[in-house]
């Protein structure tokens, strides 16, 4: 069934994360009934906020992106979400060995995919886009996401406690260093020509 | 055999006490530049209450006054337990001791009166910059008498880093506050122009490299395997570590003048030893996380591991971000921008001020024959402060970010699509988020300094038998 753990994850996180576990979904499964659909939230989302409505960082005319420019932006941002949930769960599952979890490579990618579920949501804010309540909206989804990491992974992982305590803490490292990549190669990216495009 | 002979845990003492103090005062100038940033007008229209003044103040004193004292103590404990012998020339420790603290109160005084060479992390004015001078090579003698007189052969390793940044720090002062006084409070740069920057940034960046760096770095491979009842994971890599670090680290500064007048060759060696240097740093943090991983059974239990696995996990995250905005054309965006100031609290808060912390802890009880009041108190401050890091540093990469493409923005016309004073405007709730985010972090601070006081008051200062070495 598509998405169906979402609601599950907000309402009663421990338990759906242990049918997370027992489902054992593969990787193509994960992806097909969650990332593709969640991750396509903010990009949607952003589509239309920077194209069709824009916004206003200074009290005067809203900036928006023109079509193309925000079409581009949004597209291998969908991208960039999908190849980093992978990465992340690899990363997992490389690290894996260090705190003595023996999971497969697909239960590694579903704890980065379910995991990062808050994020995809939030996304949802910048269909109307306003730069300071989407950061504090982007504040509680992340707290809200260190909270399901830090349940989740001793979960999906089968560790004790205090392992998942120092493996959690190993993930998060891995995700504010994915994080700054990707802001580093977004800047890049700008540079050569994908820069953003304004309209005012 | 059993010996009669005892650490010189008076000086450690003195330090580790002044390493709170000074970090509630530089935290508090923090915070108070901070809202200023904010909200202007609380800059009360009085000279010496201005963000220009108040911001030297700032970095002087938490990094000099707080890092400093936290590095004397620190590194007069290490140098005592394993080299198995007292301080050599407890006089000359003492006068660091007094001296350095006059450094910092004669900072205190004159910064915020103007007197500023203008260089930044060296705007102390030459009469202040020769008593530094006579401090850091009495400390010198210290140390290194103290390494001379070792009873144990081998020297561990975090004697290498500490004794490194003692060294380089001395001549990197002497080399970048070479000036010509004009008067007592005046003085000139004997460089001009674009060697002028170049040496400063040499001078900044390893600042950065070895005080902030280095010291902390003999912290974390002493402190880290006492607390985890480990031994480090790899000696080995340690030693690679140093040897690597100290090599890459001194040629990175001219990162910080990509687009300026100092030539373009220069610029691209800096840029290229600033992406080399991922490798010791990570090289360190692998150590250090891997250290850890082996006392995981203690870490939920234990707050002060919590404070040292943070803190080399925010190295991991600021030494690789650092690399990445030296490549010239991310720092085309980057620099000049909240960016910056974010990946330099990332840094300071995450790593130096976290480690720090995580080593007092360790170290108070241990000096004062106590026990730490209350360990529940040392987990409040650790929530607080992580806390205040997140906001701190996602407030400024927004708000960074946001800078950058504001002001590269462009109409097809070719005129600016946005004045600067916009680009301020739009920062101003992003300021709130980081004043909030530097009042936590102080707020940590405040609650570790009650939980010391608690600790140390009407204590006995602790007499430790120096223990004969097992060959």
């Amino acid at each position: 069934m598509v998405l169906e753990h979402v609601w599950g994850l907000i309402t009663h996180p421990k338990e759906e994360w242990k049918d997370i576990r027992e489902q054992r979904c593969s990787v193509t499964r994960c992806y097909c009934s969650h990332v593709l659909f969640l991750a396509a939230i903010p990009a949607v989302a952003g589509f239309i906020g920077t194209s069709q409505v824009g916004w206003s960082v200074a009290a005067d005319l809203p900036v928006k992106l023109e079509v193309d420019s925000a079409l581009r932006i949004a597209i291998a941002f969908y991208f960039a979400m999908l190849v980093t949930v992978f990465a992340i769960g690899k990363m997992i599952h490389w690290m894996g060995q260090t705190y003595g979890a023996e999971q497969t490579l697909p239960q590694c990618i579903a704890l980065a995919a379910y995991t990062a579920t808050p994020l995809f949501l939030v996304g949802v804010l910048m269909i109307y886009p306003i730069p300071w309540l989407d950061f504090l909206a982007g504040i509680i989804a992340l707290s809200y996401t260190v909270y399901l990491l830090y349940l989740g992974l001793p979960i999906m992982m089968e560790v004790d406690q205090d392992k998942g305590f120092l493996f959690s803490s190993a993930v998060l490292a891995v995700g504010l260093v994915m994080f700054v990549g990707l802001m580093a190669t977004s800047v890049i990216l700008w540079s050569t020509g994908m820069g953003p495009a304004f309209l005012r | 055999m059993a010996t009669q002979d005892t650490y010189n845990y008076t000086v450690v003492r003195q330090f580790s006490v002044m390493t709170i103090i000074w970090g509630i005062v530089g935290m508090l100038v923090g915070v108070v530049i901070a809202a200023q940033m904010a909200w202007p007008v609380l800059n009360f229209d009085v000279p010496w209450l201005t963000f220009g003044r108040l911001r030297p103040l700032h970095t002087n004193a938490v990094i000099f006054a707080f890092g400093g004292s936290a590095l004397f103590a620190t590194s007069y404990y290490i140098v005592q337990r394993t080299c198995h012998t007292r301080l050599f020339a407890p006089g000359l420790a003492a006068f660091t001791f007094w001296g350095w603290q006059l450094v910092i109160v004669l900072a205190a005084i004159s910064l915020p009166l103007g007197f500023s060479t203008a260089k930044e992390y060296a705007e102390l004015e030459w009469p202040i910059d020769i008593l530094i001078t006579l401090v850091w090579v009495s400390y010198a003698v210290v140390f290194f008498g103290t390494i001379i007189k070792r009873k144990v052969k081998h020297i561990y390793v975090a004697n290498w880093f500490l004794g490194a940044f003692i060294i380089v720090v001395a001549v990197l002062h002497l080399g970048n506050s070479a000036a010509l006084p004009v008067s007592l409070t005046k003085s000139y740069s004997v460089y001009s122009g674009a060697q002028d920057a170049m040496v400063q940034w040499w001078y900044g960046h390893n600042a950065v490299g070895f005080f902030l760096t280095a010291g902390f770095l003999g912290m974390m491979y002493y402190f880290i395997p006492k607390q985890a009842e480990r031994p480090v994971y790899s000696y080995r890599l340690s030693v690679v570590h140093f040897w690597a670090l100290i090599f890459t680290y001194i040629w990175a500064g001219p990162h910080h003048l990509h687009y300026t007048a100092l030539p373009d060759w220069t610029q691209s060696v800096g840029m290229v030893f600033s992406l080399i240097l991922l490798a010791p740093s990570w090289g360190g943090m692998i150590n250090g996380i891997m250290t850890l991983s082996g006392a995981w059974q203690k870490l939920r239990s234990d707050p002060i591991l919590r404070f040292l696995i943070v803190s080399v996990s925010f190295y991991g995250m600021s030494t690789f971000e650092g690399p990445m905005m030296s490549i010239k054309t991310v720092n085309a965006l980057s620099h000049y921008t909240d960016w910056t100031i974010g990946h330099v609290h990332s840094g300071a808060l995450g790593w130096v001020a976290l480690v720090s912390m995580g080593s007092m802890y360790y170290l108070i009880p241990r000096l004062f024959n106590r026990e730490i009041y209350s360990v529940k108190l040392i987990e409040v401050h650790f929530w607080v402060a992580t806390i205040g890091i997140i906001l701190y540093i996602t407030s400024m990469w927004v708000s960074g970010i946001m800078q950058g493409l504001m002001w590269r923005a462009v109409n097809p016309d070719g005129t600016l699509t946005y004045s600067f004073v916009e680009s301020v405007q739009a920062m101003h709730p992003f300021y709130i988020v980081r004043f909030l985010g530097g009042a936590f972090f102080l707020l940590g601070m405040l609650i570790m300094a009650y939980n010391v006081w608690k600790t140390i008051k009407g204590a006995t200062p602790a007499e430790a038998a120096i223990p004969a070495p097992a060959h």
